[in-house]
This record gives structure tokens, sequence and C-alpha cells, in this order.
């Protein structure tokens, strides 16, 4: 188990590392005029030259790279280029709301699915074509599209939940809750129909397994069956699905965040590429790729613990 | 255990229910309470850099500063001039020398005192550190305490703008102990009429600042507290506005029509001019466009009105000329100068040796496709080829103020003739990349610079000069299109896309 954890970080920080040298890479070659952003329109080419030299744009890509690696690796991520801010404040006080948003969701998304696949494999009949069609409107309906006809119902006709975030710091939960109900309801009803629809189909897949008989010949209940051992089999692909659906999430929470101005790390994303904030990207990147890695490994984790065949592979 | 999909549903309507009742209050109520609004919220389209106040940026977050800073000039929401912390200002003779005289009775957060030599650290500071707005420095030669409440301001040129800078980035005056300092960035100190609240105020998202309780001046308080929400989205400003989160947003057409049916109150105002700017005058890269006529035919191109009905809605006005009816500078018939004829576009390209066409580069970043598309089309309408080339955003205007395109399309906003000619005529000028002039050009600029009261109106001869001679090829003049609930007024702010917030009152 220890060497099978070992193995699984060792690979994710080789992961961390190339990601982290491509992204740089990629932001290498748009950082021309980065230092013209910064000083504004009207900066002559000696202060944007000067400017230059003090962020070091000057340099070759590798030592540009290394220089930002070693730092990287004592924990130092530097500060934002346009606003001085430190990037790793900047993306611990953003961090939260987004991991919120994409916890929650996936939480939601679980219990829902797992629920509804179960029936519609067991039961099939109409709670089955429900879910197959339900399958096919989620997965048209994007997130966003979702988002805004929420926001339109609940929030501006009914004046149920505000509709922009009003998380602020003396907010107490009651203003976390209202703030993220709406976003959370938008990818939880997006999510939660083809996570229904690929746990219905593991368990139908179970349902029909030679076990299944002989454990229904031996007398056991159809509910012992059903929780302890087909759930249990068909769990390495709800799990994957999940898995996948939450690193999706963290891209797909930009737009979500946009619409419900959440001051999340999507927000954060998007201006700091736009304007080319190196420092602030690779943080965003760097914090993203390690929570994919956790991700990951927790899942390999579970997936081994419900099913001793996958330790050995 | 029974969980089948009915007691999940019940589960979720359950925590639903639960959310409702917490979130109370969370909504902000839409209607009005009757009692004038105590609070302002706005809902802005920009973040702050910092509060350093060389970090100040002309335009869409000038409104952080304004809450925590005083200016030593104001400017009234007509563009006319008024005292702030400078109680009166003169010019000497030659308009090179500025001396102003300030109040006795502003003091900073900290407990500082404003006085002459804090008026001086701020300027010097200001011209020292080159943050965005420089520029408007840039003819400040050195300041001078006269006595403790005057200071002398002398310049290496004469410059109509300079006073107008004065109510801008360049005359914020922070605390003279704060100046330069990491604290500043994120905790102002200044004499403004609100200061910052740093504990409910959450970078990236909102700012919240409560009035001062010993301010010099109460009318600029008209509110308790005013909290700016930082909403990058058009669809979040447009659902904050309508469901009472903020009072007070700027729209585009489109959401506007949202926020019109909802009831919200709209104030219109002209503040940019859109269309191209054909600044290769000297022929460098693309020799057909140092011809007049070539440039006088890309003008009669386009069909104006029926480009601003596709793009805005309508929600602008036609023009060929840069400068705006409010600038001093504007000349009514200019704008008959270039009506839509294809056919005559098409002659003057034949007369100027180029009946077959040619090939045009233009610069886009997102959100310009649908217009370059346009003018692809009607640009190809009389011969001329248009390559559009996309460029990342933050290289745009590095890229066509460096000389890289021949011509470009932008939206500039219209500003007074002589911080316009620096902005877009002088050889000086960012969007004036090839220097292009003439000797007859550098006269009317000469006597618009020394023109002192009369500046603007010499600067209508700048204008025709450029009009006649096809420097830009300008489609409209946009309505900015903000909004407010019936809680607030708002007057709009001459050449501003969005008010100052002295210019917000509670509504009666």
């Amino acid at each position: 188990m220890v060497t099978f954890i070992l193995r699984k970080v060792a690979s994710g920080i080789v992961v961390l590392a190339a990601i982290s040298f491509l992204t740089y890479f990629l932001l290498y070659y748009s950082s021309a005029n980065i230092a013209r952003s910064i000083l504004g329109e009207f900066a002559t080419p000696e202060q944007v030259a000067a400017k230059e030299i003090e962020l070091g744009l000057d340099q070759p890509l590798l030592p540009r790279f290394f220089g930002w690696a070693g730092n990287a690796l004592s924990g130092d991520l530097g500060t934002s280029w346009f606003n001085s801010e430190p990037v790793a404040r900047a993306l611990m006080t953003r961090l939260p709301i987004t991991l919120t948003v994409v916890v929650v969701s996936i939480i939601f998304i679980a219990i829902i699915a797992t629920a509804l696949g179960m029936a519609a494999a067991v039961k099939r009949g109409w709670i089955d074509r429900v879910v197959q069609g339900a399958a096919v409107v989620g997965d048209a309906i994007p997130s966003f599209v979702m988002a805004i006809i929420l926001v339109t119902l609940l929030a501006i006709q009914w004046q149920l939940f505000p509709a922009t975030s009003s998380i602020a710091p003396d907010s107490g939960s009651a203003a976390w809750v209202a703030s993220l109900t709406l976003p959370v309801l938008a990818i939880v009803i997006n999510g939660v129909t083809s996570a229904a629809q690929q746990i219905r189909s593991a368990v139908i897949k179970q349902l029909e397994k030679d076990y299944v008989r002989t454990l229904r010949s031996r007398g056991i209940s159809e509910r012992e069956i059903l929780f302890k051992h087909v759930l249990r089999s068909a769990a390495p692909a709800g799990l994957t699905v999940l898995s996948l659906q939450f690193i999706g999430m963290l891209g797909g929470v930009v737009i979500i965040e946009q619409i419900f101005a959440l001051p999340g790390m999507g927000a954060l994303a998007v201006t700091s590429t736009t304007m080319g904030d190196i420092p602030l990207v690779m943080g965003v990147v760097i914090y993203t790729v390690i929570i994919v890695i956790i991700v990951n490994l927790l899942v390999d984790l579970i997936n081994g613990w419900l099913n001793p065949k996958v330790r050995v592979s | 255990m029974k969980f089948g999909p009915k007691s999940t549903v019940v589960a979720v309507l359950t925590a639903a229910a639960l959310a409702l009742t917490a979130c109370g209050g969370g909504g902000g109520g839409g209607g009005n309470a009757g009692a004038p609004a105590t609070t302002l919220t706005i809902g802005q389209l920009q973040d702050l850099v910092s509060f350093e106040p060389t970090d100040a940026h002309i335009g869409h977050t000038m409104p952080y500063y304004q809450a925590v800073y005083d200016t030593l000039i104001r400017r009234a929401p007509d563009g006319t001039l008024e005292p702030m912390v400078a109680e009166s200002w003169t010019y000497n003779a030659e308009n090179t020398v500025l001396t102003l005289k300030l109040r006795t009775d502003v003091t900073f957060t900290d407990g500082t005192k404003l006085d002459a030599e804090g008026v001086k650290a701020n300027l010097d500071h200001f011209k020292k550190t080159q943050g965005r707005d420089a520029y408007q420095v840039a003819s400040m030669d050195s300041v001078a305490v006269v006595d403790p409440t005057t200071v002398a301001i002398t310049l290496n040129a004469p410059d109509p703008a300079f006073t107008y800078y004065l109510s801008l980035a360049a005359g914020l005056v922070a605390s003279p102990k704060a100046l330069g300092t990491e604290g500043i960035k994120t905790t102002p100190d200044g004499s403004g009429p609100y200061e910052l609240d740093t504990k409910n105020t959450v970078k990236g998202s909102q700012y919240v600042f409560t009035k001062r309780a010993d301010y010099w001046n109460k009318d600029l308080q008209k509110f308790d507290k005013i909290t700016m929400k930082f909403l990058a989205d058009a669809t979040a400003r447009t659902n904050a506005l309508v469901s009472g989160q903020v009072d007070a947003t700027l729209l585009d057409p489109k959401t506007g029509k949202q926020a019109e049916s909802a009831g919200m109150t709209l104030t219109s105002s002209q503040v940019d001019w859109a269309g191209l700017l054909l600044v290769d005058r000297e022929g460098k890269i693309n020799p057909e466009l140092g011809d007049v006529k070539v440039r006088q035919a890309i003008n009669h191109a386009f069909d104006r009105k029926t480009i601003l009905t596709q793009q805005l809605l309508d929600e602008g006005t036609p023009t060929d000329q840069v400068f705006g009816p409010e600038s001093g500078a504007y000349l009514p018939d200019l704008d008959n100068s270039y009506p839509y004829d294809p056919a005559k576009a098409k002659a003057l390209l034949a007369e100027a040796g180029y009946a077959k066409g040619f090939t045009l580069k233009l610069p886009s970043i997102v959100g310009f496709e649908a217009i370059l598309a346009v003018i692809q089309q009607q640009l190809g309408d009389i011969g001329i080829k248009v390559q559009i080339e996309t460029i990342p955003q933050a290289n745009f205007v590095p890229d066509v103020a460096g000389g890289k395109y021949s011509a470009f399309y932008f939206q500039l906003y219209q500003a007074e003739p002589w911080v316009a000619i620096n902005q877009m005529i002088s050889t000086s000028a960012l969007y004036n990349p090839f220097k292009s002039t003439t000797p007859e050009l550098q006269t009317m600029l000469d006597a618009v610079q020394n023109g002192g009261e009369k500046s603007a109106e010499e600067a209508k001869a700048v204008n025709k000069y450029v009009t006649e001679n096809a420097w830009f090829a300008p489609f409209y003049r946009i309505n900015q299109m903000y909004f407010t609930n019936k809680k607030i007024t708002v007057e709009p702010q001459l050449q501003q896309a969005i008010p100052s917030i002295y210019n917000y009152a509670p509504a009666k």
C-alpha cells in the first residue's frame, strides 16, 4: 500500500513538473508586451526596458523557468506583476470559494446520481426511462445556460436567492449558503444525469453477473445483495465518472463564477491569463494540478479499498 | 435503508428551504422603502489595481480613488472645474506657472494635516513613479512651496489640459507619510469623503467605504456607506441590478433592454467614438494609405447608420469626426463629409490609381469579430481586401502604437481637445505611430497649445483638417448606458463612461 501511494505521488510530481514547464513555455511566447501593459500606454521605451529587466523578461526561457521553479520549490510563488499581491495570498482567498462550489456539487451529484442510477437499474420501467431521457437533456444544457435560467427564475422573479455572490468577510454561513445554492444547483443539474446514467449501466452489468444469481440462490436478501455486493462492485465506474467530472468542473466553474460574480479561482485565472500575469497564472496552474493529483490519488485509494483486484494492477 | 429518488428529492428541497430561511435579507429588497437611501452600491466593470494614487487610471477605476482621496480640483458633471482641495488657482500671463491656493481644514485619515509641502510631495511622487497616468504630469517641470497654503507649479510648456488632469489621477492627494509605502496599496490614506472599511473589503470582489466623521465638505457625503462590487460580466451586472443587489451600473444595448423592461432608469451619455484610425498616412506599410483620396474612399465605403443599427441596436450617433459635441472643437457640418457612397469610393480609388484595389491588414482582438466582419465586407465592396489578424488582447495597444499596422479599429474616448490631440493627432501621440504631420497642421496645434481660454475654439481648425484629410474613418459615437434603480439618482459626468461618485444622490 505504501509503495502504491509513493508511486502515485512520484508520478504526480513528474506530471506537475511537466505541466509547469509546458505552461511556462507557452506563456513565454506570449509575454512580449507585458512590461508595456503593466506600465500603461504612455510609458517611454526606456521605462519599458527597465521594467523588463526588473521582471527578468530579458532572460531566455530556461533561466527564467528555473528561477521561478527554484522559488516555487522553496514555497515562494512570487507576487502578481500587475497589482503586487502575493500569489499565495491571492490563491488562498479564492481557493476556498471554488473548492466549496466544486466539492459540494460533487457530493450532491454523487448522492443523487447513485440513488437515481440504482433505482433505474433495479426498478427499470418509468424511472429508467426518465433517467435515460434526463441524461440527454442534462448533457445538452450546459451549466451556464442552466445558471442563467435559475437566476432569472429564483433570484430575479422570486427574489429567493441573491443573483450574484454576497460573500463578504463578515458574512456568516448564511450568506455562503445563499450565494452558493444557485451555482451548485446549476452544476448539479448538469452533472447528475450523466453520472446517474453511468452508475445505472454499471449496476445493470453487475446484476447480470453469475455471483448475483448465486447469492440470490442462497437466500440472501435483495437489499443486502444490492448494497453490499453490487454497489461495491459497481462503485469504481461511478467513482471514475465523478473524478472526471470533478476535474472538468475545475475548468467549467470559470463561467459559473463569472455569472454569479463569485470571487473564486476562475475569475483569477481568466484575468491573469488575458493580462499575461505569469506568476499568477503559474500559481493557478500549480494549485489546480495539485488538486487534480490529490483527487486522482484519493479515487485510486478508494477504488483499491472497495475492490482488492485494483490494488494488484 | 430506503434511499429511493423520492427521499433524495425531499433532502434537496429541505436543504434549499434551509438556505432560504437563512438568506433572509441576503437578496436585498428591490422595493423602495420610503425613507431616502443611506447606502449606495455600485456595480463596477473593473477591479482596482491598488490604492496607491500612482496606480490610478482614468476611466472605470476612478470611483475607488474618489471615495477615499480628494483631488486638487473637482470637475463638475458638466465639465467645469471647481475648487476642491485647491480653493482657487491662477495661471501667469504665459500660462506656464500655475499657482494653487489650498484649503486649511483638510486632514488625512492618519491625522496629518494637508499643506503645501504635502501637495508638493504628492505631485513629485506622481511624476517620479511614472504610473499609468504619468502622462498627465508630462508638462510639469517643478513644484515650489510658496507658503504653507500655496504651491506654484511650473510647466515646461503651456498645457491647456493641466488643470483638468488635476481633477483626475494627477490631482489625487494622499498623506505624504503613506506615499510610496506598501501599506497604502491596500489601506488608502487620503482626505476623501469616505474611508475604506478594510474588514469588509475583499480584493477582486467588493470594496466598502464608510462616511468620514470630520470631512470638510458634508455636501459630498450623500451616503453613509458606499459599496463597490466588481462585476466583470455584463449578465452578472444586469442580474445584480434587476434583483436589487446594486443600485447603479453600466450595461450595454442588449442587457440594457432587460434592465429597461425591469423598470430601471437609464442615463445615457456619449463618451467614446468608434471607427478606424488610418494611421499609415506616410504610406510606410500600405503606400495606398499615403494618398488622401484612398483614405477618403475608405470613409465613403461605410454605411454608418446601418452598422450602428446592427452593432449597437441604434444606441449611438453616426459621425464623420473624432471630436465630440461637448469638446468645444465640434463642427456639426463636418458630419456630412462622407456620406455612404460606394460608387464615389471606387471612383476615388481609381483616381488614386488603385482601381484594382489593394490588401489591408487589420488587427483583431476578442470582441472585435463582429465589427471587423462588417468592415471587411464594406471595404470589400469597394475593392479593398481586408485581412484580419487576430492577436492577444495584451498585445493590441503596444502593437498598434508601435506601428505594426497601417490602420486599426478601436474605440477612443472623446476628450478635451488638447487631450484628444495628444492621444491621436500630435507627433508625440500614442495613436499617431507614424508621427504624421504637416507644417500647416503643426501651426494649428501650436495655436491650440498656446490658446489658453480659447484653445478649444482653436481646435476647430484641427478637427476640420483631420476630417478633410481623412486621418480617421469614424463610424459613430457610442451611447453609454448607465442604469440606476429608483432608490438613487445620478447625473452623468461629461466625457466619462461612468459618473464620478459625487454625482449620486438618494432619491427624494
